[in-house]
């Protein structure tokens, strides 16, 4: 297959350009959404209104969610990966809806589709599981900025590729092994595809746990903790399911990488670890002074799966975005992209 | 009123309750730990996870884990099979098992060979507390009720034995994918039926009466 480097370049270039122009308004929609589905969570005379406007962010999340998998479709049109040695078609490159700066944005939207299932409290819980959203909103789409600053991590590998491929010799074939290892062992692996949905749906279910326990503390009442407990059941089976099968990618994925007892690997066991402690803890809720362990644990677990979640951005190891040399990702024009973890 | 057996096996239950707690939230402060030294690690030396003292720092992190992870197996062997076996047989069954673990680990100069044997042997009973479940043989005793729920409980404990074995010994062998996704199946379909087990009963257990926490734990 020929492939015209420049070309393609120019092609994700255009999409990037209209994926913005789409972006840049709907991102300033769904902060002023954010900004508003908190006012209505906590002013009382708008009190009747919670449950649609929590089911109108819904709908613009969603909506937001089907702008990305345009994007995501078109970029797997686009994103080829050809061997320079022989000219062969490898592949497309299919970059899940869940990595990079799309992360937070699939937490947000997770979240908000369980509040609006939420039955159970759901006169108390509502206004804290709308803050909740809208705190997630503002940080998916403002600061993570899957519209307007798409795949930094996947673009800049990729134009990196194409730089390669278009001076051609031996750069390209380095680069052609790296984009190739990245296409099968990361972006189109069923692996990507699976674990990172599985875990946000998890942490969608322990947020509202979280805030179950929160009215539990409050009110000192054990039916918030069963209400707490049955979310974090219902976040507990695909986290678990969802740790589990990395084990046999990582050993795939990262054999000769350092990623055993590696900081977000750490974080992810004591995650897990706690939440399982929390749910045998919780058997013995009417022992006397029990219920303030559980509620310390469940506060604790929440902490710790935030900081799990930050933890990939601030400590450096094989299962983290921190402390990559985005210099060395070069742009094909004048333009530059910025760079960061494949 | 309740009898003085009772009182005992439910004194027995909670204290294991509270070790199993105990147990995880130790591996979860020495997983935080590590983070923290990796952390440190990766910025005070570069390329630190290239180099030797990586190595070095998994092998503390083994070497500290394993005696945890035995400590939770053996809970977990003294929590469900305990009227099984008098509780002194069932200490001494599990003493056995650590040294016959212990034995293969200094003759084979391998952790992980040792470990993997002890799992094994636990996995072993394990089975059979599950398949006593499965048949309603009285015996095997759980915190929670119905037999699809307990039969879930020790099917989900009996995964992650598996799936420590998998850790330890088949990291490298060609069995690896067929014991890991057993192991995960087992966990996962385990972790379901002991969460969701009593909606499909045809005899439910009754939900607890909810309560108001008093200041002291007690009810008001």
């Amino acid at each position: 297959m020929r492939m015209n480097p420049q070309q393609t370049y120019e092609s994700i270039a255009q999409l990037v350009d209209r994926l913005q122009a789409i972006g840049l308004p709907l991102q300033l929609v769904l902060a002023a959404a954010a900004v508003t589905l908190a006012a209505v969570a906590y002013l009382p005379a708008l009190a009747a209104w919670r449950g649609r406007a929590l089911a109108a962010m819904v709908a613009l999340l969603v909506g937001g969610e089907l702008v990305l998998v345009w994007f995501h479709y078109r970029l797997w049109q686009l994103a080829v990966v050809v061997d320079p040695a022989t000219g062969l078609l490898s592949g497309h490159v299919a970059p899940p809806l869940w990595i990079e700066s799309e992360k937070l944005y699939v937490w947000a939207l997770v979240t908000a589709v369980m509040g609006v299932a939420l039955r159970r409290h759901r006169e108390e819980l509502l206004p804290s599981v709308m803050l909740a959203v809208a705190v997630l909103t503002v940080g998916g789409s403002l600061f993570s900025q899957p519209f307007t600053d798409p795949l930094p991590g996947f673009l800049g590998q990729y134009t990196g590729y194409l730089q390669a491929m278009a001076t051609g010799g031996q750069s390209a074939s380095g680069a052609f092994q790296g984009m190739e290892s990245a296409r099968q062992f990361y972006y189109n692996s069923w692996f990507m595809w699976v674990h990172p949905p599985l875990l946000f749906f998890g942490y969608g279910a322990f947020t509202i746990s979280f805030l179950a326990s929160v009215q539990m503390i409050r009110r000192r009442h054990s039916a918030y903790e069963t209400t707490a407990y049955r979310w974090a059941r219902f976040g507990y089976l695909p986290l678990t399911f969802g740790m589990l099968i990395g084990f046999p990618w990582a050993l795939a994925a990262w054999s000769g990488e350092s990623w055993w007892w590696s900081g977000k690997v750490n974080m992810s066991i004591m995650m897990w670890l706690l939440y399982t402690a929390l749910l045998h803890a919780r058997l013995y809720l009417r022992q006397r002074g029990m219920w303030k362990a559980v509620a310390a644990l469940a506060v604790l677990s929440f902490a710790i799966l935030i900081l799990t979640y930050a933890t990939t951005y601030i400590v450096p190891g094989a299962h983290s975005y921190a402390a990559v040399d985005v210099t060395a990702l070069q742009a094909l024009s004048t333009r530059p992209i910025t760079g960061g973890r494949c | 009123m309740p009898r003085v057996e009772d009182i005992h096996q439910r004194t027995w239950d909670f204290g294991l309750t509270v070790l199993t707690v105990a147990l995880l939230a130790s591996l979860g402060i020495q997983s935080f730990v590590g983070t923290l030294w990796v952390w440190v690690s990766e910025r005070t030396y570069p390329a630190w996870s290239q180099g030797t003292g990586y190595a070095a720092y998994v092998e503390v992190m083994n070497l500290i884990a394993a005696p945890q992870v035995i400590a939770l197996v053996v809970v977990m062997g003294l929590c469900v099979p305990k009227r099984l076996f008098s509780r002194s047989m069932l200490l001494g069954v599990s003493l056995g098992m650590i040294v016959v673990g212990v034995v293969v680990g200094l003759v084979t100069d391998s952790l992980g060979r040792g470990l993997a044997v002890y799992l094994g042997l636990a996995a072993v009973i394990q089975v059979a507390v599950v398949l006593m479940t499965v048949a309603g043989v009285r015996g095997p005793s759980y915190l929670t009720e119905g037999r699809l729920t307990k039969t879930g409980s020790g099917l989900l404990h009996l995964g992650f034995l598996i799936f420590g074995i998998v850790i330890v010994a088949l990291q490298r062998s060609s069995l690896m994918l067929p014991v890991f996704w057993t192991s995960a199946m087992l966990v996962t379909v385990g972790t379901a039926l002991s969460f969701y087990a009593n909606r499909l009963a045809v005899h439910r257990a009754a939900p607890q009466t909810e309560i108001l926490f008093a200041e002291d734990g007690e009810r008001p």
